[in-house]
């Protein structure tokens, strides 16, 4: 939808930017982030032509955007920025109708406008209204500047750094309602932030920029787990991932060549086999499909006196398995809810792919600390 | 007589010349705000215009307003125009720079997000950073109206009226209650001015710009209600006045001559003469713009056909229109001045009319009687232990202070310039011992000063004389003898005479005029 080729901005000497080719895709959230002069705010102001690139194009729905009425442009792309982006000398009824006037649009269409948008954002219209933004809380100011964005019902909103002057509750519950209203409107939201955070907690792609460079481009899940240099990861924090736990899939923590048998093995060979491997349970396997039979613990073999006789006729087939993408977190209410130590990732067809057990668990979970005081 | 009694004698005066005085004002500031306010917006964007701009109204400010009047008069003649334009160029320093001011304060992030969502270059100008401006840009325009008010009061120095005149009249005749019947209502209405101004300045600031508790808002509101309602009153007020004053200056009749005069008794007295004589004799109707400044501002207005007519002196035209070096051959310097007047400027010089108001020095009768002083001859010998008040003029021309102590051999011990009747004032007070004063003038009976001898002739002569468009006297040329007629019934001592009526009496110079043209039997 919003497409950048090859922008590049130099202010005399020095380069904002440079090169940056990316592309944000309709009816997603992207945040653009980084370390102050980075360029993430020039980048964008270049969507409504607030900053000119010195080489490049941008285009929307296809189109060059520097070959359009600038006016026009600005008018179908919603702009919220720190509450000072309110006009104080205005109430917040003439704030937010203050386009929509100049577009000349019937007195009946704009008043039934402005109530929505107040009730979108969660305002009552009778107490605010007609008040200053001077009279309303930094997040009350905000909704309106949010309700302001949305009055002419444009497909692409740009915010630069809305939430960064508020309080950390009233971020928050900011923050979960732009998504929900991201969720239900399917804007394009660009959305310029320094908190990782927040970008993690709202967007659906994250775009990291140093000195004027896209250093990784991708979903808040991928920069979490593959940062692709130090710096993104430095960026991150390598803690970073713990205080978003649903990011840790059952594959990321699973060891992925458990050891298997056959169901044609005997008991007395499977107990040589877990003895060799130092394991006390072995997944039994199909070995044409690789799909998981069951289950053999070692314990449960040395109760059977006749050693010789085929594992398939002691096999426990009603276990519990996870699946790859199932996170840390359900992997760990499966180890409690069921009292078992090790828990098979199968994938859609039913193949084992990997074996989560205690020691792996304890091992990545423990990561965070370690890492902490290394 | 005291104040009040001024006061009520006048009203009539006072009030029209205030009602005057308002009008100029109001002309004067709207038009400081209509060229202000554009070139203060200008200045904030293009920045580069900024110094040269603000550097020429800060000069402007600099430059004394008499001064720049006075270059105005070539240019744009008497009467309301040049005394608007002087007014103007003062009131635009605070103008621009508060509109600059405003405008450039305004935060870049308002203005940024004006822009982002898409509002054009004009509409953030008249939606966002005018409102946002306008508590600073009104600010300007109150300390402008302010000055305006005591400022125009320069307007009656080139007749355009307004409440100068009665300060102006009031300085030259030593006359206080005049003085005050000016001064009070400017000052008056210079606080009203202000109080307004002050209305207009909280009104355009947005109730949340305000430093208000929230408590205080309904009373805020309330408030704001009346002040619109005493603007609305204020404002209708001054519409009628200007539609008053239209409606009176429409019926004016189309035979018509402007009569001037300079701003002192005299030259009011014999401009009142005149104009009654042509009123009583034709069907002529006269405008009168007396007390226009001095020699030089009666001369452009003739010149540029401001006036029709006024009473020069011939010594006057001779050596400062002219630039001849003064000389005391009566019949000489009446002849080229009739000849170089019509020559150069098609301008007619009548008769002259009996009197000469020459220049003569005067002393109190003590030190007269103390140094037994008759003739200028005696007081060149105790000049060193005198000190003379003499006009600006007097100290700087040929044929005054430079000429006479060069021609008599003598230095005074101090010669400071005192204009106008201030230095019979600093005379009484004996600040000074000497002034120079006109032979005619009342102010000389008033204080009973004893004028000293001219014994060498060195004084120019100063005869009386009307002096006329050449147009004029094509078009009307049944006004000249009626004019010429004057010279039956004046002379020095009676032009005194009248002078002191006027000066001493405080009696109306206008009525002096009647009345004495009543007894001669000429009306």
């Amino acid at each position: 939808m919003i497409k950048f080729e090859k922008i590049s901005k130099k202010f005399k000497n020095t380069t904002v930017l440079s090169d940056v080719t990316f592309e944000i895709e309709e009816g997603q959230l992207v945040a653009i982030i980084g370390e102050s002069g980075c360029g993430k705010t020039t980048t964008l102001k270049m969507i409504n032509r607030l900053i000119k690139p010195t080489s490049g194009k941008i285009h929307i729905n296809g189109e060059d955007i520097s070959m359009k009425n600038v006016i026009d442009l600005r008018r179908n792309i919603g702009y919220v920025i720190q509450q000072t982006g309110l006009f104080p000398h205005m109430t917040i009824r003439e704030n937010i109708e203050l386009i929509p006037k100049v577009q000349n649009k019937s007195a009946e269409d704009i008043t039934q406008r402005t109530y929505d948008l107040m009730d979108m954002v969660g305002l009552d219209c009778n107490e605010f209204l007609d008040r200053y933004p001077t009279e309303l809380s930094g997040g009350q100011q905000q909704r309106v500047g949010v309700a302001r964005a949305f009055a002419t019902n444009p497909d692409i909103i740009l915010m630069d750094e809305p939430f960064s002057a508020l309080d950390p509750i009233t971020r928050s519950s900011l923050q979960d309602e732009l998504v929900s209203l991201q969720s239900k409107l399917k804007k394009t939201i660009v959305f310029v932030t320094h908190d990782m955070d927040e970008a993690i907690r709202i967007s659906d792609k994250i775009c990291i920029m140093d000195k004027g460079e896209i250093i990784q481009y991708d979903t808040p899940e991928n920069i979490l787990k593959n940062p692709v240099n130090d710096f993104v990861s430095e960026f991150v924090g390598k803690k970073r991932i713990w205080t978003s736990p649903e990011f840790i899939k059952a594959e990321d923590i699973m060891i992925e060549n458990p050891i298997t048998c056959s169901e044609d093995l005997s008991i007395f060979k499977c107990i040589e086999k877990m003895r060799s491997y130092k394991v006390d349970s072995l997944m039994v396997i199909d070995n044409k499909s690789k799909k998981l039979r069951g289950i053999v613990k070692a314990k449960q073999m040395r109760l059977i006196d006749d050693k010789s006789i085929k594992i398939s006729s002691v096999l426990d087939d009603n276990y519990i398995y996870v699946s790859p993408n199932d996170t840390i977190i359900d992997v760990l209410k499966s180890v409690n809810e069921n009292n078992i130590s090790t828990i098979p990732v199968l994938n859609d067809k039913g193949s084992l792919i990997g074996l989560i057990t205690e020691s792996s668990l304890v091992t990545t979970l423990s990561q965070q600390y370690i890492e902490e005081e290394a | 007589m005291n104040i009040f009694e001024y006061f009520l004698q006048n009203k009539t005066q006072i009030i029209s010349l205030l009602i005057e005085h308002i009008e100029l004002t109001a002309i004067s500031v709207g038009l400081a705000i209509l060229i202000g306010v554009p070139l203060g917006i200008l200045i904030s964007y293009v920045k580069k215009l900024n110094k040269p701009i603000l550097g020429v109204t800060n000069i402007i400010q600099a430059i004394p307003s008499m001064a720049l009047l006075g270059l105005f008069i070539p240019f744009l003649g008497i009467g309301t125009i040049p005394a608007v334009a002087t007014v103007v160029l003062y009131s635009l320093l605070p103008i621009i720079k508060n509109t600059y001011t405003g405008i450039s304060n305004i935060n870049p992030q308002t203005i940024e997000a004006a822009k982002g969502i898409g509002l054009t270059k004009f509409q953030i100008l008249t939606k966002i950073q005018i409102p946002l401006a306008l508590p600073i840009i009104m600010a300007g325009v109150r300390i402008s109206s302010v000055t305006a008010v005591g400022l125009m009061t320069i307007a009656a120095f080139i007749g355009a009226g307004g409440l100068g005149y009665l300060v102006f009249s009031g300085i030259r005749t030593v006359n206080n209650n005049q003085i005050l019947a000016g001064a009070i209502p400017a000052c008056l209405l210079a606080l009203v001015v202000d109080f307004l101004a002050g209305v207009v300045e909280k009104l355009v600031t947005p109730i949340s710009l305000q430093e208000v508790k929230s408590t205080a808002k309904k009373d805020l509101i309330k408030t704001r209600k009346f002040q619109k309602r005493l603007l609305v009153i204020s404002s209708i007020f001054i519409i009628l006045v200007f539609v008053f004053s239209s409606i009176t200056k429409v019926n004016t009749n189309s035979k018509s001559i402007t009569v001037g005069s300079k701003d002192y008794s005299e030259q009011v007295i014999l401009s009142n003469m005149v104009a009654d004589l042509i009123e009583e004799k034709t069907d002529i109707s006269v405008n009168r713009k007396v007390n226009l400044g001095g020699t030089q501002v009666c001369f452009s207005a003739l010149k540029s056909g401001d006036i029709d007519l006024y009473i020069e002196y011939s010594g006057t035209a001779y050596g400062d229109t002219l630039g001849y070096p003064p000389i005391s051959d009566v019949e000489k310097v009446y002849d080229t001045v009739k000849n170089d007047f019509k020559e150069k400027y098609d301008i007619e010089v009548l008769n002259q009319i009996g009197f000469n108001n020459t220049y003569a020095l005067a002393v109190k009768e003590e030190t007269a009687k103390k140094y037994n002083l008759e003739s200028i001859s005696d007081l060149s010998l105790v000049a060193s232990n005198l000190k003379s008040g003499t006009t600006l003029e007097f100290l700087n021309r040929d044929d005054g202070l430079p000429g006479l102590t060069k021609e008599y051999n003598f230095t005074f011990n101090d010669s400071i310039g005192l204009d106008g009747s201030s230095r019979y004032t600093a005379l009484v007070n004996d600040k000074v011992d000497v002034v120079d004063a006109f032979a005619t003038d009342g102010l000389l009976k008033k204080f009973e000063l004893k004028t000293l001898k001219d014994d060498k002739n060195f004084f120019p002569p100063y005869y009386a004389m009307p002096i006329v468009r050449g147009e004029t006297v094509e078009e009307f040329p049944e006004i000249v003898p009626i004019l010429e007629e004057l010279s039956t019934v004046l002379n020095d001592t009676v032009m005194m005479e009248l002078n002191y009526k006027v000066d001493e009496l405080q009696i109306d110079p206008a009525d002096v005029a009647r009345e004495f043209l009543e007894e001669q039997g000429l009306i």
